[in-house]
């Protein structure tokens, strides 16, 4: 196995300018995460197109998002520990024993635990990413149109099977995201599709337009509805250092709880809030012999952390390799890259090396950088909790418009995203997740090219879709993970029901804006 | 998040209205897809079949969500709808202003409404707007040099 895309990866990561954004991208990842509902899918929404506009090329635009969305994963700990308000979905594990010890004096060791937890679980994520990715990528080289084809099936399987209690919200999202990527020119046949005589709808919805729309317009509406009710922050955070104890006690958590992360991250479709409850629950089985876990036991707060952020390193593996993002805000990376006319894949890692090796190295840079930032800057991060609504979300609504505008220089595209932000809104109230509606957006292009491709090289057979060997092991395996909710469900929901119900995932601040 | 279907006394069964909405969406989608017109096409399944098949696909899952429809919240009402819709047409308003008058005045109104309408009194919303306007045309027109309008009235 061949690490030359690695070493080239560190000399592009470690040049100044990738070194100064990816602590720029570190630092705002870290706020970003630190502020209740801003999770790094919304912070990286935000910036993917002032990025863009800025004119980075793509491996330092990656580099950028890259510690965005680690920094955010950092970060989400904060408000759960601090608030018991999660900064999202993968830190909603974190508030269960992180709160409690915060409520017992100990927010500071708190903080600093899952700092560390954070960084083992990023490092051991980086080092499986950069040991499986050129495996996956070799694998898939023997990937055609009908095993691409597959394989998105299998993605979709995935990800309605785990993400949730509501598997057909999660289907209908992917196919919502399927249809909107169908608005515009077909390339094969040069039929123009949804577009109504609009000539700006003619290249398609731009991917800018959807996701900010969806993540960014959307957040500042639901913000709106939760600033009424009530959370006690924790403003004493007591001694900054881990105990010995806690740390020694928490070693062979935060390892396996790496490994549970790093595994789960790599499954297409799923994410940091799937990792963080396995691995919460797993601990709690294998550890909690005297009860304490949800009652302030450091274990109960490493093992989500770990996993999250080691998550976050897998769901790169098959965003890189086979061009299936690993979990929502690897899927707007994706759209990152396709704005640079990128296509991952397979063949990616040998033919920009640069960007794959720059990656995977700044993640690894990244985890030191912050775990260098947390450490000692924890009390300006907690701060940012402090950051009143009516402050943040102008900001927010000023980023999403200049992000648009400055993209297209066209008011429809600004209104567009206004109009899709609105359905996103109406979606999320009815309990919808838009990271389906993303993920079939990005990947719905390739999944209909290549099921046009598959059949045009057959003549018309739909039995090419199950010709190969590697397209009859994806098709079980989309079986298999179709039906394992339906074997697991009851299993995780006995273990979870009483006592690790998640705490309410609300930001809930007072009308003049502050944390009350 | 209520976990209801939004289906209390009064209240309009949220989950099911929205279900309906997607499968009415859905054969709107698959009528206009099967009316796609074109006059070549190099592959047996041509551009209609796909959306087709997903308009069935989003028609069969609407109808599993209206069986089941959890999860789904009230909508806002009263005066929390207002403020809600005050939110877009803000923002509507400033995208509208932002080439006559300017991204500076286009971006003061924004962030002043919006202050209001989360709460900050007057003198905070227009102190705010003031320093929103000037932060960010500082750091995208003169430091990163993205072009944003100046306004035909004005510029």
């Amino acid at each position: 196995m061949s690490f030359d895309y690695l070493w080239e990866g560190f000399s592009v990561a470690l040049s100044a300018q990738n070194l100064l954004i990816g602590l720029i991208g570190c630092f705002l990842g870290t706020m970003i995460g630190a502020l209740p509902a801003i999770g790094p899918i919304n912070g990286i929404a935000l910036l993917l197109p002032i990025a863009y506009t800025m004119g980075l090329p793509p491996e330092s635009t990656m580099i950028l998002l890259a510690a965005i969305y680690c920094g955010a994963e950092y970060g989400g700990r904060i408000s759960s520990i601090l608030l018991n308000v999660p900064g999202d979905a993968g830190a909603v594990m974190t508030a269960l024993d992180g709160y409690p010890m915060a409520r017992q004096g100990r927010a500071g060791e708190a903080l600093m635990l899952s700092g560390l937890a954070s960084f083992t679980g990023g490092m051991i994520g980086a080092t499986g990413l950069a040991l499986f990715a050129p495996v996956l990528a070799g694998l898939a080289t023997g990937f055609g149109p009908a095993e691409y084809f597959v394989l998105m099936v299998f993605a979709f399987a995935t990800l309605g099977s785990m993400m949730g209690a509501r598997p057909v919200k999660t289907l209908i999202g992917c196919v919502l995201g399927l249809m909107l990527a169908t608005v515009g020119l077909d390339a094969t046949s040069g039929a123009y599709r949804f577009t109504f005589g609009e000539p700006e709808l003619g290249d398609g919805i731009e991917f800018v337009v959807l996701v900010i729309g969806l993540f960014s317009i959307s957040e500042a509406l639901i913000l709106l509805e939760k600033q009424a009710a009530g959370t006690e922050i924790i403003r004493g955070l007591g001694r900054m250092t881990a105990r010995l104890s806690d740390i020694r006690r928490s070693i062979g958590t935060a390892l396996r709880s790496s490994g549970i992360g790093f595994v789960v991250g790599v499954l297409p479709g799923t994410g940091a809030s799937v990792s963080s409850a396995i691995a919460y629950m797993t601990e709690k089985r294998i550890s909690d012999r005297e009860g304490s876990f949800g009652k302030g036991d450091p274990r109960g707060l490493v093992a989500p952390e770990a996993a999250n952020n080691a998550t976050s390193c897998g769901a790169f593996v098959p965003m890189l390799t086979l061009g299936v993002p690993g979990s929502g805000t690897t899927a707007v990376m994706l759209g990152a890259l396709m704005l640079y006319n990128i296509q991952p894949g397979p063949t990616l890692m040998t033919d920009r090396p640069e960007i794959v090796g720059g990656l995977i190295a700044s993640l690894f840079i990244g985890n030191i950088l912050l775990l260098a930032l947390n450490l000692p800057l924890v009390r300006i991060f907690a701060r940012v909790l402090t950051v009143p609504n009516w402050v943040l979300v102008p900001g927010i609504l000023v980023l999403s418009i200049v992000g648009v505008y400055s993209t297209h220089a066209s008011a429809f595209s600004v209104l567009l995203m206004l109009g899709i932000g609105m359905a996103g809104w109406l979606l999320r109230k009815t309990g919808f997740d838009m990271a389906p509606i993303i993920l079939g957006f990005v990947l719905g292009r390739v999944m209909e090219v290549n099921l046009r491709n598959a059949l045009a090289i057959s003549g018309g057979d739909i039995g090419i879709l199950f010709d190969s060997t590697i397209s009859i092991v994806l098709w079980i395996a989309a079986a298999l993970v179709a039906v394992l909710p339906l074997i697991l469900g009851r299993r995780l929901k006995r273990a979870t029901a009483p006592d690790t119900a998640a705490p309410d995932a609300t930001v809930t601040r007072a009308a003049d804006g502050r944390v009350a | 998040m209520s976990g209801s279907a939004g289906h209390g006394r009064g209240h309009l069964p949220t989950g099911r209205v929205a279900a309906a909405c997607l499968f009415l969406f859905a054969i709107a989608y698959g009528l206009i897809g099967a009316r796609i017109d074109y006059a070549f096409a190099s592959d047996p399944l041509g551009p209609r079949v796909f959306p087709v098949a997903l308009a069935i696909a989003l028609a069969v899952f609407a109808l599993l969500f209206a069986r089941r429809p959890e999860g789904a919240e009230d909508l806002p009402r009263g005066a929390l709808l207002g403020r809600t819709l005050a939110i877009p047409a803000l923002a509507v308003s400033a995208v509208l202003l932002m080439e006559p008058l300017g991204f500076p005045i286009a971006i003061f109104v924004l962030t002043t409404g919006v202050a209001r309408v989360f709460g900050a009194g007057w003198p905070r919303a227009v102190l705010g707007g003031a320093l929103h306007a000037a932060l960010w045309w500082s750091v995208f027109v003169a430091a990163l040099e993205v072009y944003l309008p100046t306004g035909t009235v004005f510029g």
